[in-house]
Formats: structure tokens, C-alpha cells, sequence
């Protein structure tokens, strides 16, 4: 006769409620692992997704997804020129938020890709398919809520969606739209023609008031068109990113570029080094806290629980050994009465799990091996709370009974 | 006749609680003898010690001295506990006590079975024993109720039904008819008398209810932890004399 489970039945509406308490808390923690694991795939996708062996960034910043990195725009030249390089791609990337016609924010962050050099293959596709002509085409990610084939009007031209992603996103959690690089640039650019002609006065203004103001030729070409300014100082771009050719080694062409003064280089796993330790570092402290925080939580309620239900139990106790049950008997009971409270409660938070994290704004991943750790969590919780039970129960007294 | 065995031999056991201020003797050195197949009565004012002897002979508390047989196995020696305690309670040892019997989450059947099981016995025929043994004691409809569902006199049944199951050498019962009205205490004192002379069981019963010593075969009183009289179980007035 099992005495844990008919200790359950007897009470089962008590033990059914903590049950599922216990396995909310837990899917908590669950989530906060998967959201956590979610944080990290996320925030190395979007390097991930322009598979390039080497990064080349302004000296001494840490590269476009961490801070701001300016290299100008003839780099991807200079880079082509090394022995050993097979592809240079320029990448620029902003953020930019703007209202569909309904009103709807759309916000999204910009990446510019190298076409025709970068049609956006090496991108992972839901749907559709890479760029196909120079303009007005663009890659994004589903969390945008476009449609394949809807068309949307940024600055003064209609772009059509050819491609979707999923789970491409910028280190803000932004969702990321891949253009061409000139269309990037010009939606980067794009001004109403009020702020146009309100810089180009400010433009002027500053000139006459400086000594180029001297010479009439220089305020007449600060009075002109804005469309020619990045004919004299081209745009610049935030890092340029490097293919190896094939047989050709990475190291070797890293310390290469490496001589050059006004760069550093990075390999894809320095790249997503630096992602991690600097972005995603205090995201990880915080989600880490928060669920030490939860797993002494549970492993607390779970200890009280199996306390008070050995406590309410000791005049039980107490007469099974007045009875001669052996002590594995009353032990038994308690540890298993423990245990499959600790694997209801881990079922409920897999099961809820499963329906509830899809419908999570960010992305939460679990792999096996998570759900692996959260078992042996939650068998080492068990243990610690039985453990506080089992002592209460070696330590009852079978004088209790005659006291009545 | 043969000589009968004998349920318990206590000899020179005696026990105190506390020291100094709080110093209690509650059992002076006793000697104690019950047989099988015998009914016990042990009578005393309150505080004279008889649950501390009862503990005692029920393996509960340790004595300060003193030697102690069940069912001819030594299982006391000096004061202390020797050989397989727990498996002397699950199979020489029945308990009854005046209420708060039963364990609260197993039903009657379960309750009764338990002993049983406990003692390695198979599921069906604990199960087919515990049934008949409950319905001899009148309570086999009540077999899947939970103690809570049962009156006083049923769970003091179904109490009863697991202190004799398995058939043990010495039954202890702590008043246990102080909550039950007088015919139905005079039902279980008859009960413990049956039992002892169909199962050969020692009985001892702590009662204050003087209104059942004609079921019993012997009265022991008890004052200040000693025992002070003995005698054979005074017939009530009126009964009938054999
Ligand atoms: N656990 C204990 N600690 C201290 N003293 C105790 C303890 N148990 C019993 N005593 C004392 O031992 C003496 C005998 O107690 P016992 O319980 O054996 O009496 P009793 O005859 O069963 O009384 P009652 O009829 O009231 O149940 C009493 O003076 C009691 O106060
Ligand atoms: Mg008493």
C-alpha cells in the first residue's frame, strides 16, 4: 500500500493547487532561461546571417553592433586589395521608425547590403527570396508583420517585401530590413524638403561666417542641391566585412589588415564575443539573478510546503511507529509525496511552457538539455525540501498518540 | 491443563521523568506477569503511572531498569531496548488507545490492512483478512469509509480490528471505552475478552470504568507508580456467579 499517494488522494485538491503553483514558478524559470538563450541566439543573428570571416571596424571601437564605428567608404576597396581576400561588403545599418498608412509604428533597423556583390543569400529565409534588382526590394523579418509582396513607401519610393525572416534582429530587439546599400543610404537620407532647405540656409550661414565665406564660390556651392554633398565626402560606412577566398587562411589575412593604422579587426567569434560581453553581459546578470532568485524561492515554498505537510502529518507518523513501520516506510512516504510534487509541478511548467513562450514578445529557446538541467533543479529541490521534512518526521514521537 | 504461556514477563522495571525540581517517579521497580489468553484490568487514580506502564510494556519509552519478555523473546534487558524492536511491534504488539486511533488519510479497510502490509504480508490476502476481520467486529459495511466518516464506537472497532489482526502476543489498551457510552463500552471490553480466549492474545486495559471489570479475568491497581492490589475481577452485583 502506498502511503504518499494516499496521503495525496486524501487531500488531493490541496496538493493539486500547490502543484500547479509550483509549476507556474517554475515555468517562470523556465522562461527566464529560454528567454535569456533567446537574447543570446538573437543578438548574434544578424552577424550570423552575413556570414563573413572578418570584420573590419573603425580603430579601437568594438565594432557596428556595440557602438557607433565610422570607416569610409573606399575601405571595401583597399580590403579587395589584399592578398587573400575574395569578398569586401561595406555594412551600414541605422535605425529608423516610421508610421504605415493606418498609422501602425513601424520601426526597424536598416542594413545596407553590397549589391551586387551581396543579394542577401547567405540570409535565412522564411520566405520568398534575396534581392533581385538594385532598388526598391527588401528583406524583413516576420516580427515586422509584413506581408510577402506588400509594398510600403519609405522616403519617396514604394519598396516591395521579396524575402522574410524570422528571429533577425537588431541588438535593440529591433526587427531588420535588408536593402541595398543605396537604398539604405537614401532612406537614411531622406528629408522633407522643408529640412531641406532649412539645412541648406544653416549650411550657407556657416560659411559666409567662416573664413571659406570669403571666397563667393564655396557659398555657392553651399547653396546648392544637398544631393551632391556626398559626391566630396561620401557617406561613411560602419565596418567592412571580409570573405576569405577558398585555401586561403583567415589568420593570415587578420594580421595582415591588421598593420593598417586606422582599423581593428575581428573574426565572426570576436565579433559575437564582443556582442555578448557587452550588450547582452547585463541582460545575463539580471536574468541570472532572477532566477537564483526563483529557484530559492521554490526550493523555500517547496520546503514549506513538505513541511507543513509532514507537520500536519505527525500524529500519523507517530502511530506508524507505534505500528513497527520501518523508517523507510515514513521516509519513503515523505520523499516520495516530495518528489512527485517537484514532477507535477515540472510537467505543468513544461506543458504551460510550451503553449505560453510562442507567444512571448521575445524569443525564448529551450533545448533539451535545458529542460534536462530544470529536472535535476527540481530533484534537488525535492531532496532539500523532503530532506527538512524527513527530520520533522524522525523526530516525532510515538507519545504523541497516547496524548491524543 | 497445560501450562499456559505467558503474553509478558516485566520484572524489576521502573521509569522517572525529569530531574531535580522536575523529578517524577512515575513507575516504581515492578514486577509484572500477564498470560495468553488473559484480560487484564489496571485500575488507578490519575498521574499513578499506568500509561508510563503501558508505554513500557509497549516498547513506546525505555525504562530506567529492568527486564522485559514478550511472547518468551527477551526484548528488554537492563533498561534498554535489545534485538528487532520494530519488527516486536509490528508482530507481537496490538494498540488501542482511547481515540485519535486511526491514521486520518487511509480508510478503515486500509487502516487495519496496513499492519499487515507492513509486515510483508501480500496485498490480497491482507486484504481478504482485514475485510473478515472487520466484519466480525460488525463494522465490514464500513470498510472504504475514512476514520472522520466513522462514530466514535466504529473507529474504536475498526481500532480494535487492527490491534488484533495480526494475531499478536500482548493487546495494550489506554481506556479505551472513556469515549464510548456503557453498552457500547461493554461491547469492546467483550471484544477484548473474545479475542483472548480465540486468538490467545494477553490482554491489558487502562480503564477508569468499573462498570465492565466483570469481563476481565484480573484487576491491577496502581498508586504512587506501584502496584498495591491484586485481585480476580469481582462479579457485578446480581450476575450470574459461575
Ligand atoms: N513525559 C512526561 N514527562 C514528565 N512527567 C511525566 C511524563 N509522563 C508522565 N509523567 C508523570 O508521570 C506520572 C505518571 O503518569 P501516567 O501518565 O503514567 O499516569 P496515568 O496513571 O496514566 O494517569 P491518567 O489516568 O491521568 O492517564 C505522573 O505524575 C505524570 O505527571
Ligand atoms: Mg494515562
Amino acid at each position: 500500500m502506498n502511503l504518499a499517494l494516499r496521503d495525496i488522494r486524501h487531500d488531493l485538491s490541496r496538493f493539486t493547487l500547490t502543484a500547479v503553483g509550483l509549476g507556474l514558478l517554475l515555468t517562470v524559470v523556465l522562461a527566464m532561461t529560454g528567454i535569456y538563450n533567446g537574447i543570446i541566439v538573437d543578438a548574434t543573428a544578424l552577424p550570423a546571417s552575413l556570414q563573413a570571416d572578418l570584420w573590419v571596424v573603425q580603430r579601437d571601437t568594438r565594432g557596428p553592433f556595440a557602438e557607433l564605428s565610422r570607416l569610409p567608404a573606399d575601405l571595401e576597396d583597399r580590403a579587395l586589395a589584399v592578398p587573400g581576400v575574395a569578398r569586401a561588403r561595406s555594412y551600414v545599418a541605422h535605425t529608423i521608425q516610421r508610421e504605415l498608412p493606418d498609422g501602425r509604428p513601424l520601426r526597424f533597423t536598416a542594413v545596407g547590403l553590397a549589391w551586387p556583390v551581396d543579394k542577401g543569400e547567405s540570409i535565412p529565409l522564411i520566405e520568398g527570396r534575396p534581392l533581385d534588382q538594385a532598388h526598391y526590394e527588401v528583406i524583413v523579418d516576420e516580427s515586422l508583420g509584413l506581408q510577402l509582396g506588400e509594398r510600403i513607401r519609405l522616403a519617396r519610393d514604394m519598396y516591395t517585401v521579396v524575402g522574410v525572416t524570422k528571429g533577425i534582429l537588431a541588438s535593440a530587439g529591433d526587427a531588420v530590413a535588408f536593402f541595398t546599400r543605396a537604398d539604405a543610404q537614401s532612406i537614411q537620407y531622406d528629408q522633407s524638403s522643408e529640412a531641406i532647405r532649412l539645412d541648406r540656409e544653416a549650411r550657407t550661414q556657416r560659411i559666409r561666417e567662416s573664413w571659406l565665406g570669403n571666397d563667393p564660390e564655396f557659398v555657392r556651392f553651399a547653396e546648392t542641391a544637398t544631393g551632391l554633398i556626398p559626391a566630396i565626402a561620401p557617406a561613411p560606412v560602419s565596418a567592412v566585412m571580409i570573405n576569405v577566398a577558398p585555401g586561403a587562411s583567415i589568420e593570415m589575412v587578420k594580421q595582415r589588415l591588421a598593420t593598417w593604422k586606422d582599423i581593428s579587426v575581428y573574426s565572426q567569434e570576436d565579433q559575437n564575443e564582443l556582442i555578448l560581453g557587452g550588450i547582452v553581459e547585463k541582460t545575463r546578470k539580471q536574468i541570472g539573478l532572477f532566477r537564483a532568485l526563483l529557484v530559492v524561492i521554490s526550493t523555500i515554498l517547496m520546503s514549506l510546503i513538505i513541511y507543513t505537510m509532514t507537520v500536519d502529518k505527525l500524529h500519523s507518523i507517530a502511530l506508524l511507529k507505534l505500528l513497527g513501520a520501518k523508517q523507510t516506510v515514513i521516509l519513503g512516504m515523505i520523499l516520495q509525496e516530495a518528489l512527485l510534487l517537484g514532477a507535477i509541478a515540472y510537467t505543468i511548467a513544461i506543458v504551460v511552457g510550451r503553449y505560453a513562450f510562442e507567444r512571448f514578445p521575445r524569443r525564448v529557446i529551450l533545448e533539451n538539455e535545458h529542460l534536462i538541467m530544470l529536472a535535476l533543479l527540481v530533484l534537488a529541490i525535492s531532496s532539500i525540501a523532503s530532506a527538512i521534512g524527513m527530520k520533522k518526521a524522525l523526530a516525532a514521537d510515538p507519545n504523541e498518540v497516547l496524548a491524543g | 491443563m497445560s501450562e499456559r504461556s505467558k503474553a509478558v514477563v516485566a520484572r524489576k522495571v521502573s521509569k522517572h521523568y525529569g530531574e531535580g525540581n522536575t523529578y517524577v517517579r512515575a513507575l516504581g521497580e515492578t514486577d509484572f506477569e500477564l498470560l495468553s489468553g488473559e484480560v487484564i484490568a489496571l485500575l488507578g487514580p490519575s498521574g499513578s503511572g499506568k500509561s508510563t506502564l503501558l508505554t513500557i510494556l509497549g516498547l513506546i519509552n525505555e525504562p530506567d531498569g529492568g527486564d522485559l519478555e514478550i511472547g518468551g523473546q527477551v526484548v528488554i534487558r537492563d533498561g534498554e531496548f535489545v534485538g528487532n524492536t520494530n519488527r516486536v511491534r509490528r508482530r507481537e504488539l496490538g494498540f488501542v488507545f482511547q481515540r485519535s486511533n486511526l491514521i486520518p488519510f487511509l480508510t478503515a479497510e486500509e487502516n487495519v490492512r496496513l499492519v499487515l502490509e507492513l509486515d510483508g504480508v501480500g496485498q490480497r490476502i491482507a486484504r481478504q483478512r482485514s475485510r473478515e476481520m472487520l466484519e466480525t467486529l460488525g463494522v465490514g459495511d464500513r470498510g472504504a469509509h475514512y476514520p472522520v466518516e466513522l462514530s466514535g464506537g466504529q473507529q474504536q472497532r475498526v481500532a480494535i480490528a487492527r490491534a488484533l489482526i495480526h494475531e499478536p502476543a500482548l493487546v495494550l489498551a489506554d481506556e479505551p471505552t472513556a469515549s464510548l457510552d456503557k453498552e457500547r463500552g461493554r461491547q469492546v471490553m467483550e471484544l477484548f475478552r473474545s479475542a483472548a480466549r480465540e486468538r490467545g492474545a494477553g490482554v491489558l486495559v487502562v480503564t477508569h470504568d468499573h462498570r465492565s471489570l466483570d469481563l476481565v479475568d484480573r484487576t491491577l491497581e496502581i498508586e504512587d507508580g506501584f502496584l498495591i492490589a491484586e485481585g480476580i475481577a469481582q462479579k457485578p452485583q446480581g450476575g450470574s456467579g459461575e
